[in-house]
Parts: structure tokens; C-alpha cells; sequence
């Protein structure tokens, strides 16, 4: 379970006169959960990939935990990625010609071997994401069940914190329903701070917290709310 | 990792198997070309280790050289019997054997000879016996016909439009061990039949000079063969012209003393070695350019491999990146990326040499059923070289994609 911190963020592309993403101060306690809303163009994506270490942050600091990624080198922020940040994603990047199992346990076998216990955790989290068939090659579930592939994938490394962009975008609505719940469920159970970037409705109501981004500022903070 | 690789590739497994066929292709060229050069060069020469030194009348020395050993058709001229008789009798010859051509039966060279260049071609035969009349034949290994077969000569061949010789009928007393040469395919026959069939009976010898086509048209003098007549084998002044001898010196310096001394106005002598070992200087050279060609279809192959697998990485930007997303480090992107065209090369590689085996094995037993010449298709030291310089270069161009794989942000891959 980690916490975020994020102070004097700034992030600019090339050409463009105005930051697409300017936080000045954010602080998200461990465990809790997040939902971040906003138009398309608001800055959304530009934080995720902050926040994720996929992109590389010019000025500002992002502590997860109190560890500084910003400071980190481009495979070191990989590393931390891998170690502590659960991806979940609207396409699922899943890999076709694999099982689900296999899907779930790529990541860690791309980079070492796979322990008896990793494989153990593997089976266990498509049992509680409600994959009846590990064995089952991926192209042939259905997108809902592709989705909660990638929920269990996220999970399998024990990550302290889940991060999730639209991952009911591409669902349909029931599908859509069960994988909210599976992350809110699962974060809970399992101990993780959840971001989830969404502009569902019945997703974020799920969620403790939301902030709204537009023009790369976050114009609405239901904890400051509260605090207020 | 591997079930990764391999699931990736099956999924891409009709352009995996483009690009496979395609190096398989040019790689089968170049070994092709390899082994059958060497094949060429082993089984020619092989051919030509039972003649030592040949004899024959002043002319092309190449022509001299394929007539005797590769029985190649041609037209030679006559060399003095004289010769034949002088040779038999020096000392420094082990056997000086006649060989004496022009006749064929069924596509087959009838060569007239002597018992002792039987003997030196094949110490034992497989059936039969050797000729001791005029009207026998000893039949080659690859000659279908069985002994106590009967053997009408053609002058000439049927291409050349030669007439049956109506005088003599040979027939086949014994079958001679496979030679691995050209004369496998050979009849042959005593050299005297051979005169008395064209009416060169010693002292007729004057009226035939040449011994080509030209002057053995259609009123050519036919002489009568006694078939049941005992062989003579020995030669004197009044021994009627041949075209070619066999001669097997008793050491290696009189070989070349051999040599020397019937080098002259009237006589040529060759080792046949020597002669090939000439024509595969040519052969060699067009060894070098079809190799030359081979290569530089390698570069162009190389060059369409490489465009295909960084349009193909291109396009799986968001593979790559999602991979990178989802912890995979840099080191796995870049393995997978040169593993699956490092696999794709080595699987062209492998099958291209066992195409270009079996290319070089078709041609060399098409070639050996035509000439009954043996061609080994044998690799060489050379050739595990040769491969394992195309798996280096495999592994080399293999990660050109992987580094442009490597060039990629996860962020910006799962962007596009």
C-alpha cells in the first residue's frame, strides 16, 4: 500500500506554450481510492504516465511511498513500475497465442523466473477474478473476461498501488460493471491504493475520492472538498 | 520466454514462413552451388585417376583428355600404330593399352581395346569373362545388357546419323566392376574387330589417315571381322592407326620421362590430371561468379528481410510498449524482437542447406545417369565455415529491429 505525493508537477510537449498538466500540490493517503475525470485533451493520460514513471517528468516530484520517482533513470522507473504499480488498461494488451494464464504470469516471466508460489498466486487470482479455464487461449474469452485477465495480471506482483486507464471504456455495460467491482473489491482485498482514470459514472461513484482535470489543472477535488 | 517467441510467430505464421522461404532460397543457391562445383571437381577427377598418361596424335590436348576419359564423341586424328608397338615395348611401361572409338550401340560408346586396359579398369569383373575372341564384347556396369547379349555397332551414333554395321556382331562375355567414370557406360570390344570392321587391316592403313566422320560416309570400305578368331595383342610397324593410348608408366619419373619424350611433330602426350586440373581453373572462376551472384541475392534478401521486420516492428509499437508498461524490462523487449528473426533466419538457413543438398544430389545423379560419371555431393570442412558465417551474420542483422525496438518510449508506443 503506497501513497502518492505529488508537488510543483509541470508537464509541457514540444510547441506547446501552456503545461498539459500543472499540479501544484496532491497528496493521496495509502489504501485510499481515486477516480480522475475529465474531457479528453484535460491531461488525463499525462498523469497516468507521470505517476506510472512511462513518462520521463521535467519538473516536479511524484513520491510514492516517500520514494522520489522523478529521480529515478528510465530502467529504474521500469523496475519500480514493475515492482509496485499494477497497470490495467482500456485495450487490455493482452497476447494472443497465450493462455490467460500465461498472459497473467508474462510479465514476471520476462524478466525472471517464475516461482512455484507466483505461479500458485497466478491460479488463485483468476479463481477470485472468476476465470473458470486458465488454460483457455485468451482470444477466445470475451472482452469482460479479457478485462478481468488483465485485473489479475495487475495484481500477480502484489503491487502497493493499482493504476487503471478506462478500463471499462471498451465494455459493455454488465461486463463493465462486474470489473468495477472486481477492482474495488480487489484493491480492498488485497491492500492497494487505486487510481482509476474513468468517465463512468457508475465506476467512479464506486470510489472514495474523485478529482476532475481540465486544461491540465485539476479544477475539482471531492477530498478537498471534505476537507474544506 | 521461448512460448512467447514461438506464439508471436505463430500468429504472424504466413509472413514467418515468407521470410523463411525466402532465405531458405537464396542460402539452397549458394550451398547448391558450393557442392556441386566440388562435386564436379571430386567426381572428374576420380574419373581420371586410372589414366595415368595418354598418348594420341598431335592436336588439342582437352580433346585428347575427354575423349579417353568422359568417352566424350569427337573426331581425332589418327595416331601411327607404330607408337602403339613402341610403347608396349618400353621398359618403362607397365601397359600401353589401345583405345580405339567412333562405334556406339544404343546411346553406348563401343571401345575397342586390349584385355590388359579391362584388367586396369577392373581387376575382377562382376560376370563372366573377358573377350578372347574377335566377335566378344565386355560390357560396362551401367550397360543393360546381360551376358550372352548380342551387340550390333553403329558407326557413329544414331544423332550423328551413323549405318549399322552389318559384318559384326559382338557378343557380351563378361561385365565389368562400376568405375564411378564414364567408361561404365562403355562396351568394349577387341581393338582388332574394331580395325577389320573399318577395313584397316594393317596394310590398309594408308587410306585411312583420319579416322572422323567425313571420310567414313556411305561407300567406306567395310572389312570383314572373323568373329571366331583368337585375339592378337601384340603390336608391330604394321599395326593400323588409333586415335588414343593408355599408357601406365611403371614410376612417377617416367611418367614425366613419358611424357617428355612424346611430346613431338608427331605424337601428343597429357596427363589428364593436369588437363582438368585446367579446366577447373574455369571452372573455379564460374564457381566464384554464380557464388558472387549467390551473395549478392543474400544482400538483396537481407536488405527485404530487414525493410519487412521494422515495418513489422512499426506496427507493433503498441505491443512493445504495453510489454515495457507492464514491467517486461528492455533487455526481454530486445531478446524477443532478435530471437524471432534470429529463429526465422537460422529455420531458412537450415532448410536452405537441405534444399541446396538436395539440389546438388538431384543434378549430380541426373549428370551421373547421363555420363555414368560418379559426382559425390560431399560438405567439406569449409562448408561449417561458411555456415556458421551466415549464422553469425544472421545474429548480427537480427538486431538492427532490435535496436530500432529499443529506440521506443512505452508511452509514446501505447499512444500511437
Amino acid at each position: 500500500m503506497l501513497s502518492l505525493d505529488i508537488t510543483g508537477l509541470e508537464m509541457r510537449f514540444p510547441g506547446l506554450a501552456s503545461p498539459v498538466l500543472s499540479i501544484d500540490r496532491f497528496h493521496l493517503p495509502a489504501g485510499a481510492r481515486l477516480a480522475v475525470t475529465g474531457a479528453s485533451g484535460s491531461g488525463k493520460s499525462t498523469l497516468v504516465n507521470a505517476i506510472t514513471g512511462l513518462e520521463r517528468v521535467g519538473h516536479g516530484a511524484i513520491l510514492w511511498g516517500g520514494q522520489n520517482i522523478t529521480r529515478f533513470s528510465g530502467s529504474q522507473r521500469d523496475a519500480f513500475r514493475a515492482r509496485h504499480i499494477g497497470l490495467v488498461m482500456q485495450d487490455f494488451h493482452l497476447f494472443p497465442g497465450l493462455s490467460a494464464f500465461e498472459n497473467v504470469v508474462l510479465p514476471v516471466r520476462l524478466a525472471r523466473r517464475l516461482s512455484a508460489a507466483e505461479a500458485d498466486r497466478a491460479r488463485l487470482l483468476l479463481d477470485m477474478t472468476g476465470i473458470a479455464r486458465p488454460q483457455q487461449k485468451i482470444e477466445t474469452l470475451s472482452r469482460g473476461e479479457m478485462q478481468r485477465v488483465a485485473v489479475a495480471r495487475a495484481l500477480l506482483s502484489k503491487p502497493g498501488v493499482i493504476v487503471a486507464d478506462e478500463p471499462t471504456a471498451s465494455l459493455d455495460r454488465s461486463a463493465g460493471e462486474e470489473v468495477a467491482e472486481l477492482l474495488v473489491r480487489l484493491s480492498r482485498e488485497e491492500g492497494a491504493t487505486l487510481i482509476v482514470v474513468t468517465h463512468d459514472p457508475a465506476l467512479s461513484e464506486r470510489l472514495d475520492r474523485r478529482i476532475r482535470l481540465a486544461g491540465g489543472i485539476i479544477i475539482e477535488d471531492s477530498g478537498e472538498a471534505q476537507a474544506a | 520466454m521461448i512460448r512467447f517467441i514461438l506464439a508471436d510467430l505463430r500468429r504472424f505464421s504466413g509472413g514467418a514462413l515468407a521470410v523463411v522461404i525466402l532465405i531458405a532460397l537464396s542460402v539452397a543457391l549458394s550451398v547448391a552451388v558450393t557442392l556441386q562445383e566440388r562435386a564436379v571437381r571430386l567426381g572428374s577427377a576420380r574419373a581420371a585417376e586410372k589414366f595415368d598418361l595418354l598418348v594420341g596424335a598431335p592436336g588439342s590436348e582437352t580433346q585428347l583428355a575427354l575423349s579417353s576419359v568422359f568417352l566424350q564423341p569427337a573426331p581425332l586424328p589418327l595416331l601411327s600404330g607404330q607408337v602403339l608397338a613402341r610403347l608396349a615395348d618400353d621398359s618403362r611401361v607397365a601397359m600401353a593399352a589401345p583405345i580405339g572409338f567412333g562405334d556406339s550401340s544404343f546411346g553406348h560408346p563401343i571401345v575397342g581395346t586390349t584385355t590388359a586396359l579391362v584388367a586396369t579398369l577392373s581387376p575382377t569383373l562382376t560376370e563372366g569373362a573377358v573377350f578372347s575372341h574377335l566377335g566378344e564384347a565386355v560390357a560396362g556396369a551401367d550397360v543393360p545388357l546381360s551376358v550372352g547379349a548380342e551387340v550390333k555397332p553403329m558407326h557413329g551414333s544414331v544423332e550423328t546419323g551413323g549405318e549399322t554395321h552389318t559384318e559384326v556382331t559382338y557378343r557380351v562375355t563378361g561385365r565389368m566392376a562400376p568405375t564411378g567414370t564414364a567408361w561404365d557406360r562403355a562396351i568394349l570390344v577387341p581393338i582388332r574387330a574394331v580395325w577389320s570392321l573399318h577395313g584397316m587391316g594393317g596394310e590398309h592403313e594408308e587410306d585411312h589417315e583420319h579416322h572422323g566422320e567425313e571420310d567414313h560416309a556411305e561407300e567406306h570400305e567395310h572389312g570383314h571381322v572373323d568373329a571366331d578368331a583368337p585375339l592378337d595383342e601384340h603390336f608391330n610397324a604394321e599395326t593400323p592407326g588409333i586415335p588414343a593410348i593408355l599408357v601406365k608408366p611403371k614410376t612417377i619419373a617416367d611418367a614425366y620421362r613419358l611424357r617428355q619424350e612424346y611430346r613431338s611433330e608427331t605424337t601428343l602426350a597429357v596427363f589428364p590430371a593436369e588437363v582438368l586440373t585446367r579446366l577447373y581453373g574455369t571452372l573455379g572462376d564460374a564457381r566464384s561468379l554464380l557464388l558472387a551472384i549467390a551473395i549478392g541475392t543474400q544482400g538483396i534478401v537481407i536488405a527485404a528481410i530487414l525493410l519487412v521486420a521494422i515495418m513489422h516492428i512499426g506496427s507493433r509499437r503498441r505491443q512493445i510498449g504495453a510489454l515495457r508498461a507492464l514491467g517486461a524490462p528492455l533487455r526481454a523487449v530486445v531478446t524477443i524482437v532478435w530471437g524471432e528473426l534470429f529463429l526465422l533466419f537460422v529455420a531458412g538457413i537450415a532448410l536452405g542447406g537441405a534444399l541446396g543438398l538436395a539440389v546438388a544430389e538431384l543434378v549430380s545423379a541426373r549428370m551421373t545417369a547421363a555420363t555414368a560419371v560418379r559426382l559425390p555431393v560431399e560438405f567439406a570442412r569449409d562448408d561449417w565455415r561458411l555456415a556458421a558465417g551466415f549464422v553469425i551474420a544472421a545474429a548480427l542483422v537480427s538486431l538492427v529491429p532490435a535496436i530500432s525496438a529499443l529506440r521506443l518510449s512505452p508511452a509514446a508506443a501505447l499512444r500511437s
